[in-house]
């Protein structure tokens, strides 16, 4: 149960890619999706999982030796509230990108909070080391583009685990990739070869990952296929934020009748 | 006219008891239909829940032992763990099964404690229940944290088994815990060319590796 930090925790070593995925739990209504059913998903839809599974590993070898000590190390030597201050910087940086995607879904309420709370913090809050927004009751929400297509119903593709990016399936990976257009620093530094854009990177990987220390730990020590897991807590995470945190009960599952004696076929789309 | 005295005073007792008879069959009914028994439940069960994980002067196996026995009573923990098996329900012979039975419920304890541990003195409140068709009903919660953290919303599916409500699935901020642990389940089957005993292998590990994480766990507190 103490999922919540665990589904926060995920997204981040496996996905640097985009902050605040897991925080989208907000439960305002949205239009319903009907993205690829993780739950009604008997096959994995992972045709590379072999590869997958190499990356995987290749990135748990990287973490191990690198992104875990620095994160650790960050959590010991700067205070919380730098470390807050630090995250707020960075969202507020990524508010244009929320912004354009929030407008995209037509979500109008959303993209009207994501641009207060830039126009906020980015003064009231200096230069967004300060969330005083969410004090004012305008919570933060992440957007990317891969969730903008699970609205228009693209389906997420068989099941993609790069190096360094982690869980990117095309919809997501595609979505990482335009979600660079939208965002008005990549214009700055466009001709640059400033180390700009790829601090702020690590920056992000290594803050994220120091706020899921305990998390990732716990989910490598509780689960019988490390991969496995990480592969549908990935999937389950898209599908809740794309519907930004509305439940559909209707598309579960029937269990009425499931149990070990039951004389069912044996094929697995049958029972599921 | 003994007899009589008698009748008039069971009927004078019988009309009350007979009212409250309808009444509380009329509860019984509205009840079900709108899910109250289902909240009133979860409730009880959160309840419990809490008061396991809030008694920090009990020692793991204490905990846990007070757990197993929460989930035994409230959790329909055969059809979670057929569930788990996806297509390969059929496959394990029957000492397999009831060796597969042993490790899920020892599995599920140690991870739960462990994950429930970081817990403490929160409150579930509970937003609203409903039916989803005849056996099966949906109890929307969430846990509320006393200290300013954001709250976190955790659904129950329950599912009705004679007559008394179970929990079948919950759900913590869009994931569905019996669904990532099939989705595991399978894959490690999968892995090994349909060996069920992988599976059971697997689990015995990772049994021994929550122990040995609580060592560590509490190593490091001290």
């Amino acid at each position: 149960m103490a999922g919540i930090a665990l589904v926060a925790a995920l997204a981040l070593t496996f996905a640097l890619t985009a902050p605040h995925r897991a925080m989208a739990a907000d439960e305002e209504p949205a239009m319903a999706t009907s993205d690829t059913d993780a739950y009604n998903d008997s096959g994995e839809n992972d045709p590379l999982e072999p590869m997958n599974r190499y990356f995987f590993e290749l990135n748990k070898f990287f973490d191990t030796i690198l992104l875990k000590p620095v994160a650790t190390w960050y959590d010991g030597v700067v205070p919380e509230p730098g470390r807050n201050g630090i995250r707020n910087f960075l969202d507020n940086l990524r508010s244009p990108v929320i912004l354009a995607n929030d407008l995209l879904q037509g979500e109008w309420d959303r993209a009207g909070t994501t641009a207060s709370r830039f126009g906020i913090n980015t003064t009231v809050g200096l230069l967004g080391l300060f969330d005083p927004a969410a004090d004012w009751g305008m919570p933060q929400h992440s957007e990317d583009f891969g969730q903008t297509l699970g609205t228009y119903d693209v389906a997420e593709g068989p099941y993609l685990f790069l190096p360094v990016l982690g869980p990117a399936p095309p919809r997501d990976l595609t979505g990482f990739v335009v979600d660079q257009f939208f965002d008005p620093l990549t214009y700055i530094y466009w001709d640059d070869s400033s180390d700009v854009p790829l601090i702020r990177f690590a920056v992000n990987g290594i803050d994220q990952r120091a706020r899921s220390l305990d998390t990732l730990d716990q989910i490598e020590r509780t689960s019988v296929d490390h991969y496995a897991t990480v592969r549908n807590l990935y999937r389950q995470i898209r599908k809740n934020e794309i519907a930004n945190g509305k439940r559909d009960f209707d598309d579960l599952p029937d269990i009425d009748n499931l149990n070990f004696d039951t004389n069912e076929t044996d094929s697995p789309s049958a029972s599921f | 006219m003994i007899t009589t005295l008698t009748t008039h005073r069971s009927r004078w007792f019988l009309a009350p008891l007979a009212l409250c008879m309808a009444l509380m069959t009329g509860i019984a009914q509205t009840s079900a239909s709108t899910g109250d028994d289902a909240r009133s439940f979860v409730d009880d069960v959160s309840e419990r829940a809490i008061s396991i994980i809030s008694e920090k002067s009990a020692s793991k196996a204490e905990m846990e032992a007070e757990f197993a026995r929460l989930l035994d009573e409230t959790a329909d923990m055969d059809r979670i763990a057929a569930f788990a098996l996806g297509q390969y329900l059929r496959t394990p012979t029957p000492e397999q099964k009831s060796e597969y039975l042993k490790l899920v419920r020892e599995f599920i304890v140690k991870v739960y404690v462990t994950r429930l541990a970081d817990y403490n003195d929160e409150k579930l409140d509970i937003l609203s229940a409903k039916m989803k068709g005849d056996k099966q009903a949906i109890v929307r919660s969430e846990i509320k944290f006393t200290n300013g953290r954001e709250p976190v919303s955790v659904d129950w599916w329950l599912v009705k088994d004679g007559g008394d409500y179970k929990i079948f699935d919950v759900n913590v901020v869009g994931v569905w815990l019996a669904q990532e642990q099939r989705s595991t389940f399978t894959s490690v089957i999968r892995n090994n060319g349909g060996d069920f005993n992988a599976l059971l292998s697997h689990l015995r590990k990772q049994i021994g590796k929550a122990e040995a994480g609580e060592i560590s766990d509490i190593s490091a507190a001290n």
